[in-house]
């Protein structure tokens, strides 16, 4: 039949739902663009959206995980929650750098971190003052002092990768 | 599932609206509509536009409509360049006046997103729900960034877990 023709497949009116879904993706867009500080400020992590969630909510996503589980998410954000002011923001301001990493990236991060945790208390000091050192430094005098002999004699392979890694993504 | 408004994918919806979705992400994505203040609206809209368009039948085609509809091509050749251009404003048949009053519906709701997009948002992003296991996840990842840091300042090197 000339004229038989399906809704869902009638490409004018699927080309006016894309313009109007267009229309609406860029009216989202535009006031970011408007308002550059406001872009500037870090996205809201899930805790922190967690956090404005009624209490209800949260209970019912809870009660979708065993009781034992739910019970350990609850004392570790009691604890996030509980956090000094000024420590609670040093720990945001790393986890703001960590979460704008690309995912390969962050499971880098992970497996460093994850490694530098298994590294006995003092080594784990070394390890992440030596971090804090590179970060006074300039890019030139880090370089030299990477390759220097010093910093290969005082640490591992698997040190001085956690110190590259660590603080090539995680620089604040 | 990642919000498909939050991702700015709201396509997905549509194609969800539209049936055309794999059975697998159709599930996905009904559990996440239901639990997204921001979602639910939209979704709702688009299975009633469908749902609307279903249930309007077309009247069947007349027997002469090929001959008539000939008839008008070779009107329209004969037709001035001041006619030609005053002919889309005349009434039209139902036929394409409802597609296009549809689909002007679809774009008022954008032009309204665009004027008010503050409004609509933020406010819907706000009371997204977040899932129990994006909140481990996250617990876990400042749990290591946390111990990281700790390493001098803690008296053992090591804080409590987060």
């Amino acid at each position: 039949m000339l004229f038989d023709f399906s809704w869902r497949t009638h490409p004018g009116f699927r080309l006016a739902i894309l313009l109007a879904l267009a229309v609406a993706a860029s009216a989202e867009s535009q006031p970011e663009q408007e308002k550059p500080a406001a872009q500037a400020q870090p996205a809201d992590n899930a805790i922190e959206r967690w956090n404005r969630m009624s209490p209800e909510e949260r209970e019912r996503e809870l009660a979708k995980l065993p009781p034992e589980r739910a019970r350990l998410i609850r004392q570790r954000l009691w604890q996030y929650n509980h956090m000094k002011p000024e420590e609670r923001q040093a720990l945001l301001q790393r986890y703001q750098a960590f979460s704008e990493l690309p995912p390969d990236k962050q499971e880098i991060v992970r497996a460093r971190l994850r490694e530098f945790e298994q590294l006995p208390k003092e080594r784990r000091q070394a390890v992440h003052g030596e971090v804090e050192l590179l970060r006074l430094m300039t890019e030139g005098q880090r370089k030299a002092h990477m390759n220097g002999e010093e910093f290969r004699n005082r640490f591992s392979v698997p040190e001085q990768r956690i110190i590259k890694d660590v603080f090539q993504y995680i620089p604040n | 599932m990642n919000c498909p408004i939050e991702d700015r994918h709201p396509e997905i919806l549509v194609a969800y609206a539209a049936g055309e979705l794999a059975a697998e992400t159709t599930r996905a994505l009904e559990t996440h509509v239901a639990g997204c203040a921001a979602c639910r609206p939209v979704a709702a809209g688009h299975i009633a536009v469908w749902k609307a368009l279903d249930a309007w039948d077309a009247p069947p085609v007349s027997p002469d409509f090929d001959r008539r509809l000939y008839r008008r091509i070779d009107e329209d050749a004969r037709l001035s360049w001041w006619e030609r251009l005053v002919r889309p404003f005349r009434l039209m048949p139902l036929r394409q006046a409802l597609p296009l009053t549809a689909s002007a519906g679809l774009l008022l709701m954008a032009g309204l997103l665009l004027h008010n997009p503050g409004v609509v948002a933020p406010a819907a992003a706000e009371r997204e729900a977040v899932r129990a296991q994006q909140v481990e996840n996250t617990l876990d990842d400042l749990d290591l960034l946390r111990q990281f840091g700790a390493a001098d300042s803690a008296e053992n090197g090591h804080t409590g877990a987060l």
